[in-house]
């Protein structure tokens, strides 16, 4: 299920940190809360446990999915300790009664997270994507003989996903997408249910593949943008901009790529791998470095987890950062996101949008009194970014909110 | 056809020498040519805008290689494609309203039409509808059809059996062509009249006892400032003389023969001047997706100083110029480099400039490029024939002139990646 490389790099320091670290008193749960060990069940059975539709609210569980995809060294131990411990996340455990809103709703919610939480840990796969084919499941297991029984349900199903993880905002969106599309599917009177109904299965898998499709034209579109001997800074570690990259390693280019080190995940480290995989010449920088080296950069290309209705975007801690050191010196942002991507939301400032907190491990202990900045995500505004590349075509931000209105209004 | 090849070849010959000056000429000769490459197609009973657009993609293909640079080619050849996918869709929608109606009327003839005659109407006008926007968030679960759907689902709609279907098609035929040539001559018409257009909108921006700077010479420009002028506005222009063919210099004496008061500059002074402006208001040479301006050379240092001093930098447009393409590295690729005997006399520098004697390359290098890019966020308007908007809302306007599957015009498939 984790898909990782073999090497299995075990940090001493994160297994000492548990007993340690006192600031981060939630830390401990953290690590724990993609599985359940049965022996540990019992001590964090409020925050930690996965068949829980409602998991600890202080930390992301989407970006401890990132995190665990993309970063180089995490809690490989907990693998370990998974793996030791024999515990298949398929299994269907006892239902935490405490937590879940009906009996009767208890069946569907629990299928739609487990169902989702199946799909989501596949590296390649969106979230949006797994959210979608998640909902694909219930309209399959559904029992609903018309369309306005099957709304409902997908309307609940999607309503606990949503809650689920209240800051993964593509999953919002995918949900929120599929919803729109189920309505318009309804309003277009088919005579016969089951034809209705198969057809939103077919285009809910078919989904699936848009998403790769979203990647290969977005690559095409910012190829143009890639000229030989060009300089690019790179921040997190997006799948759509590896796959920008490789098309335009592919192509024969000539360019190098910046990367920075991305803390606390460490992503620059995993993209570097990949980009020298690729014989592409890749520099690491560390985060702080970004202003020092901006004057040598031509480009800055970023990915997102969600573009926001005014047009900018929400991304790894430190876009904004470096998005305006980028305008200060009139370097061109490029944001390479899929459509599925854009939510509904207006952020007016950085604390404006639902807090997704991460466990930040600093090497050392840290003294309880001092507090620790643990979001993992930031916002850019749109007057930062020059161009996004989306599977609808290269669009500025102004762009977006338009697309928006056409899709909700 | 030969005849319609001979114009063609022509034009492109033209296009290529760069014996036709001036975006707009080259607009409405270009969508002459177009015209008659369309009438003289020979379109086939079925599929009919897809022979169309066929012929009309490989005319535009060679017309635009012929001449890259000027974008104007290229943005009326798309115009043209859009006007067939649009006609051929209002046919469509038109044809399928009556044939439900018919089918409605008739369905004791035929059972199985009874299956879904409503929804294939419905369904058909949707999918119809939708190939013709450019992709959307909402037609992103839909089936995506391929280019040539679009006379597929209009004829697979129409083939619900019906008498009266095959003298609805035959009318068809004819109606598509004639329907095209219409809408082309609209654009015609648009692309002559643009000027007027503009200019009517004067009154609105220029005031009493403004100060406003131009730079070289333009015929909106001048147009504009008339316009103004008879509506009895009194204010004072500086002209910049636009090296290297000071063309200022013309605009300034037009401007005196109709009753104006010029005042005429170097390029250099403008930033000495530009705190006594109200306003800059310059033509274009085309205006790209982003809101971008690709302008005469100097504008761009107009822009800056008039950024640098807060004076409103407006751009004057006809709506030929509006390209749909994202410009990247636009300084060099949209860019062409003139002889340099407009900035040098080659008698006297002729030893500077020899690449004949002794050294291989000359120290002495000329260059005289005739474009200048203007970044979006320096424009502060664009005035265009429907009217003012910001350099942002430029994508509407491409997306009500342009289809998403035109930008780029080729005749073989591109490769799959």
């Amino acid at each position: 299920m984790w898909w990782r490389s073999a090497s299995f790099i075990l940090d001493h320091r994160l297994q000492e940190d548990p007993p340690n670290n006192i600031a981060s008193s939630s830390k401990e749960p953290d690590t724990l809360s993609t599985l359940s060990p049965p022996q540990t069940h019992s001590s964090f059975m409020a925050a930690a446990d996965p068949f829980n539709p409602i998991p600890n609210p202080k930390i992301s569980a989407y970006y401890q999915t990132r995190a665990a995809h993309t970063a180089v060294v995490t809690s490989d131990w907990l693998a370990q300790a998974q793996a030791a411990v024999g515990h298949h996340p398929d299994d269907s455990p006892a239902p935490q009664t405490q937590l879940l809103a009906s009996p009767s709703a208890s069946g569907k919610s629990f299928c739609v997270i487990n169902e989702f939480n199946n799909w989501r840990k596949q590296p390649d796969l969106a979230e949006a994507v797994a959210a979608i084919r998640a909902l694909a499941a219930v309209i399959r297991a559904s029992e609903a003989t018309t369309m306005m029984e099957l709304e409902i349900e997908l309307k609940k199903a999607s309503d606990s996903l949503k809650s689920w993880d209240t800051t993964s905002i593509s999953l919002t969106a995918g949900c929120d997408l599929f919803m729109r599309y189920v309505t318009r599917t309804s309003a277009l009177e088919y005579e016969d249910f089951n034809s209705a109904r198969s057809r939103l299965i077919e285009r809910a898998e078919k989904f699936g593949e848009i998403s790769c499709k979203a990647r290969r034209i977005i690559a095409m579109l910012s190829q143009d943008f890639i000229f030989d001997g060009c300089t690019i800074l790179v921040h997190g570690f997006s799948r759509v901009v590896l796959e920008v990259l490789k098309t335009a390693a592919q192509n024969k280019k000539l360019f190098r790529v910046f990367c920075t080190e991305g803390r606390p995940d460490r992503t620059g480290l995993r993209l570097s791998n990949e980009l020298a995989k690729l014989d592409v010449p890749v520099k690491l920088l560390i985060d702080s470095a970004v202003a020092y080296t901006m004057d040598e950069v031509d480009m800055v290309f970023v990915g997102a987890d969600g573009v926001v209705e005014s047009g900018g975007i929400i991304n790894m801690m430190g876009t904004y950062q470096i998005a305006l050191v980028a305008h200060s010196m009139n370097k061109p942002v490029y944001v390479a996101a899929e459509s599925y991507k854009f939510a509904r939301l207006y952020p007016l400032d950085q604390k404006d949008m639902a807090p997704a907190l991460r466990p930040m491990d600093f090497g050392v202990p840290i003294p309880s009194k001092v507090e620790v900045e643990r979001s993992a995500r930031d916002y850019t505004p749109p007057q930062y970014l020059t161009l996004l590349f989306t599977d609808l075509g290269v669009l500025t931000p102004s762009v977006v909110s338009d697309e928006l209105i056409q899709l909700y209004l | 056809m030969p005849d319609v090849q001979v114009l063609v070849n022509d034009f492109i010959n033209k296009l290529r020498k760069r014996k036709i000056e001036g975006s707009q000429a080259t607009s409405r000769q270009t969508a002459e040519l177009l015209r008659s490459v369309i009438s003289q197609t020979r379109v086939p009973y079925t599929n009919q805008a897809g022979a169309l657009i066929d012929a009309v993609r490989a005319v535009g293909e060679q017309l635009i290689a012929a001449n890259p640079v000027e974008l104007a080619v290229g943005n009326i050849v798309r115009r043209v494609l859009h006007i067939i996918r649009e006609e051929d869709l209002s046919l469509a929608t038109a044809a399928v309203a009556g044939l439900g109606l018919s089918s409605v009327s008739d369905d004791e003839d035929d059972a199985e039409r009874d299956n879904h005659p409503v929804l294939s109407a419905a369904v058909v006008a949707a999918a119809a509808r939708s190939t013709l926007r450019p992709p959307s968030l909402q037609t992103l679960l839909e089936d995506v059809p391929d280019s040539g759907a679009v006379p597929h689902t209009s004829s697979s709609g129409g083939d619900s059996e019906g008498k009266s279907k095959s003298a609805d098609k035959s009318s068809r035929s004819r109606k598509l062509k004639h329907d095209v040539i219409e809408a082309l001559n609209e654009l015609i018409q648009d692309i002559t009249t643009c000027h007027e257009l503009i200019a009517e909108q004067a009154v609105e921006h220029i005031h009493q006892n403004e100060v406003i700077l131009t730079l070289g010479s333009s015929r909106t420009v001048l147009e504009f400032l008339c316009a103004a002028k008879e509506k009895k506005r009194s204010f004072r222009v500086f002209v910049a003389e636009g090296a290297p063919r000071y063309q200022g210099h013309l605009l300034a004496k037009d401007l005196v023969t109709r009753g104006l008061q010029t005042t005429l500059i170097t390029d250099s002074a403008v930033f000495a001047m530009i705190s006594r402006v109200n306003m800059v208001i310059v033509g274009a040479h085309a205006v790209m997706a982003n809101g971008g301006v690709i302008a005469p050379v100097g504008l761009n240092m107009v822009a800056l100083a008039a950024q640098r001093h807060a004076v409103p930098f407006v751009v004057l447009a006809g709506s030929h110029k509006l390209c749909p393409l994202y410009p990247h590295n636009p300084e060099v690729l949209l860019n062409e480099l003139r002889s340099p005997s407009e900035l040098l006399d080659f008698g006297e520098f002729s030893d500077c400039m020899d690449f004949g004697t002794g050294t291989a390359s000359p120290l002495l290098h000329v260059v005289n490029p005739t474009f200048d890019y203007v970044p979006p966020k320096l424009v502060s308007l664009f005035i265009t024939d429907t009217g003012g908007h910001n350099p942002s809302y430029v994508y509407r306007l491409i997306a009500d002139y342009y289809s998403a599957d035109d930008l780029v015009v080729q005749q073989r498939p591109p490769t799959a990646s």
